[in-house]
């Protein structure tokens, strides 16, 4: 039983940060949190992956001696390297997750100079009430 | 919201987390030199990128030697969303000079 756990429990960390970053997304009222949620999602998927590379027993970062023309090079095992493909792969997703948080706070800055709130029910009461004005005035 | 919509989110969560964690089941152990990711296209990367591209850092290797095209499309993803940045937040900036003047 404990060496279950033992070989499992990374993933169930993960998968209580996508549970949070998920309730978060969905369950709360402010946008910047419902931000959050979603970096705190992002985090647990980049940290799902490159612990897929892990290799245990005296394994090092993918970078070799040498320099690939011959000098320096020693006889390469592939139980000394961990993984690079998962780090690689989150490479990118860290960059796709930057890209989306940047355009988003640009965004939820718009949304605070139009409504002055962050608050999404607060937002969706003033636009009833706005469109509530438009009918009256026609 | 609705206070409704809270406990409906908290269920849907749990049982989703339920469904994740019963899911990892069949993942292979923590670490495992011989898990299916570490043992069927990573070994050829380890043991010839060096070799291939004469680049000793095998993560920089495969990011910018044999995935190049991923990483030129990540540099457009950069590039739209930081341009999608600036015109989000100039018009602001034309507001405001507007309102100064």
């Amino acid at each position: 039983m404990l060496e279950y756990v033992l070989a499992k429990y990374n993933y169930w960390i993960y998968v209580v940060l996508m549970m949070i970053g998920l309730y978060a997304m969905m369950g709360k009222r402010n946008l910047v949190k419902k931000l959050i949620g979603m970096n705190i999602f992002q985090t647990s998927i980049i940290l799902l992956f490159v612990s897929m590379g892990v290799k245990k027993g005296g394994a090092t970062v993918p970078i070799l001696m040498g320099d690939g023309h011959g000098h320096g090079e020693q006889i390469i095992q592939v139980a000394d390297y961990l993984n690079p493909l998962p780090h690689v792969l989150m490479l990118t997703a860290i960059v796709v997750s930057i890209a989306t948080t940047g355009v988003a706070l640009a965004t939820l800055i718009l949304i605070y100079k139009r409504y002055h709130t962050l608050e999404e029910d607060e937002i969706m009461a003033i636009r009833k009430e706005a469109a509530a004005y438009k009918t009256l005035g026609t | 919201m609705k206070i409704w919509f809270k406990w409906i989110s908290l269920i849907a969560v749990i049982m989703t987390g339920a469904l994740l964690i019963y899911g990892t089941h069949d993942m292979p152990a923590w670490g495992d030199p011989n898990s299916p990711a570490n043992s069927h296209v990573s070994p050829r990367y380890i043991l010839e990128a060096t070799k291939l591209t004469a680049t000793p850092n095998i993560v920089s290797a495969v990011l910018a030697d044999y995935r190049s095209y991923d990483t030129l499309g990540e540099s457009a993803v950069i590039f739209t969303a930081s341009i999608s940045c600036l015109f989000l937040l100039r018009r602001i900036r034309k507001e405001k000079t507007s309102e100064d003047k």
